[in-house]
């Protein structure tokens, strides 16, 4: 297989794209109902912060806007996966039905292909809610506001999602090797909704557990110190970025090797 | 006429037996939940001036918490995604023309799993909970007005899930509306949050709608041990009540859907 260019991907990433909202759109109903459904659920989130903070009056130390804060930024880390890396939970599906071998016969990337099947609106709703859950806590906490502390986000952000995306890749690409890969996925599909709590308050085996081994810590506890704890950045927090493109990297490895090991069904 | 109910029930409890695989899913996930809201309730009371808030310890509420979580794996037996899927692959019509209400064959057939789930996960998850706090719990008459209380719980949930299943015939989205369902009534029916932690204002509301029935109730009934018999026949009475407006409306809103309907492939 020889190299293409990144033009080339963009452009065919497109094509493909637009095949797929294109049906998508036949079903309207379902895409309002389901960004409704994504917003009603993080709306759920936001109520249950507001009612633990109603009764007590910080979460060991954390200050609601502050929990806030962690929580809107997990969301907006979170929509790059929704939203481009959705087809992964229809990989153990394909693999089992044999359909897969369809994308190891086109002369383009295997990951490639198979990730730009679908790109899911629902995202969509979900990054309203993060938006306007972040906006509000930022306000609220009254952070300074500069280009540069806009750039930092930004990274940061683009770092987070990268974990979740590597999270997520490792997990489906367990149903290469072995038949039970659905429980690996709702696994870590669980772990991504507590990446919204700062991981500080856990005891040390779930933090140790929550950074190195399953690294929820970097989608919003360590990127958001830069912005809620600028006196005391630990290290972590800088080195995140770089983290992330490797964690990023390593899933794409795992994933393209359990690719290169599928046979087919032989039917 | 029972019988051949019962037999579809024995049908579901086999076919979820089937599904080993699964309630270890629910089991290891389970666990995991467990240590993440500890973490989080015990962060949240260090930070509290009185030990009790709202007439709840840190224990109470982790029972509370707990067995709210089990009560969740018991009743949840994906009814709209079932419906869903039915609707869209045309199974549906098969099932239709069985000699028997589509509500009831449902019902029938998902007790089944909503049985193995009680005897799998409610049952030792109380046993565990009740060692390690001592015995929290009461073991008395409570127990006895729990299980109407959770039969109860049991038929209104069914009834939600089965009038947003029937709304699926008319949006095409199961997606988008069992998430809705879904954070509504874990919400509203303090399954998250114990609905003793919600201000005097929406706490009012919540009290007038049906989601407190599936969660608050029964194990209020269960872990308040000094609770007049009054009250708890108070309560029944207005899971009963519950589970007669959805038997109706609930009914109804089948009874006219069906009529307009077109199945895919059918």
């Amino acid at each position: 297989m020889h190299k293409r260019g990144l033009l080339f991907y963009v452009k065919i990433y497109l094509k493909i794209i637009k095949q797929d909202i294109k049906s998508k759109m036949t079903y309207r109903a379902d895409f309002i109902i389901s960004n409704f459904g994504m917003i009603i659920q993080q709306a759920a989130g936001f109520i249950t912060f507001w009612l633990i903070f109603q009764n007590f009056p910080s979460v060991a130390g954390w200050k609601y806007e502050e929990m806030l804060f962690f929580y809107g930024f997990s969301l907006i880390a979170l929509t790059p996966m929704q939203c481009f890396f959705d087809n992964n939970w229809f990989l153990q599906q394909k693999v089992y039905s044999g359909d897969f071998i369809k994308y190891c016969l086109r002369p383009i990337n295997i990951f490639f292909y198979f990730i730009s099947e679908i790109f899911d609106l629902k995202g969509l709703g979900l990054l309203t809610a993060g938006i306007a859950i972040l906006a509000y806590s930022w306000v609220q906490l009254e952070i300074a506001f500069s280009f540069l502390i806009l750039l930092i986000l930004i990274v940061n952000l683009f770092a987070a999602s990268l974990f979740l995306i590597g999270i997520m890749n490792i997990a489906a690409a367990v149903c290469f090797w072995t038949v039970t890969g659905e429980i690996a996925m709702v696994f870590a599909q669980q772990f991504q909704g507590y990446a919204r709590y700062p991981i500080a308050i856990f005891n040390r085996v779930l933090r140790f557990l929550f950074t190195f081994i399953i690294p929820i810590a970097f989608v919003s506890y360590y990127p958001s110190l830069v912005f809620l704890r600028p006196d005391n950045i630990p290290l972590l927090t800088w080195l995140s970025p770089l983290i992330g493109v490797l964690f990023f990297m390593l899933s794409y490895f795992i994933w393209m090797k359990g690719a290169k090991n599928y046979n087919g069904t032989g039917s | 006429m029972i019988k051949r109910y019962l037999a579809l029930t024995r049908i579901g409890i086999m076919r979820v037996i089937q599904w080993r695989g699964s309630l270890l899913i629910t089991f290891a996930g389970n666990i995991v939940y467990l240590l993440i809201i500890y973490n989080i309730w015990r962060a949240i009371y260090s930070s509290s001036p009185a030990e009790t808030v709202n007439g709840m310890t840190f224990t109470d509420t982790m029972v509370y918490l707990v067995l709210a979580m089990t009560i969740f794996n018991v009743l949840n037996i994906f009814i709209v995604w079932i419906m869903g899927e039915d609707i869209r692959s045309g199974q549906m019509v098969l099932d239709l023309i069985k000699p028997m209400s589509f509500r009831s064959y449902t019902f029938f057939s998902t007790l089944g799993g909503n049985i193995v789930q009680f005897f799998v996960v409610f049952v030792p998850t109380f046993i565990i909970v009740n060692i390690i706090t001592g015995g929290a719990i009461a073991i008395g008459l409570n127990i006895f007005f729990f299980l109407i209380s959770l039969f109860l719980a049991m038929i209104i949930f069914f009834f939600i899930e089965f009038a947003v299943g029937t709304l699926c015939f008319y949006t095409e989205s199961v997606w988008g509306i069992n998430i809705v369902k879904e954070t509504m009534v874990l919400l509203l029916s303090g399954a998250m949050i114990p609905i003793a932690f919600f201000p005097a204002g929406f706490r009012n509301v919540v009290n007038y709608l049906p989601f407190q029935a599936i969660y608050n109730t029964p194990l209020r009934i269960l872990t308040e041990e000094k609770m007049p018999l009054n009250n708890i026949l108070q309560m029944l009475f207005v899971q009963l009540i519950w589970v007669a407006v959805f038997y109706i409306a609930g009914g109804l809103f089948w009874n006219i859907s069906i009529k307009r309907i077109t199945v895919n492939g059918g």
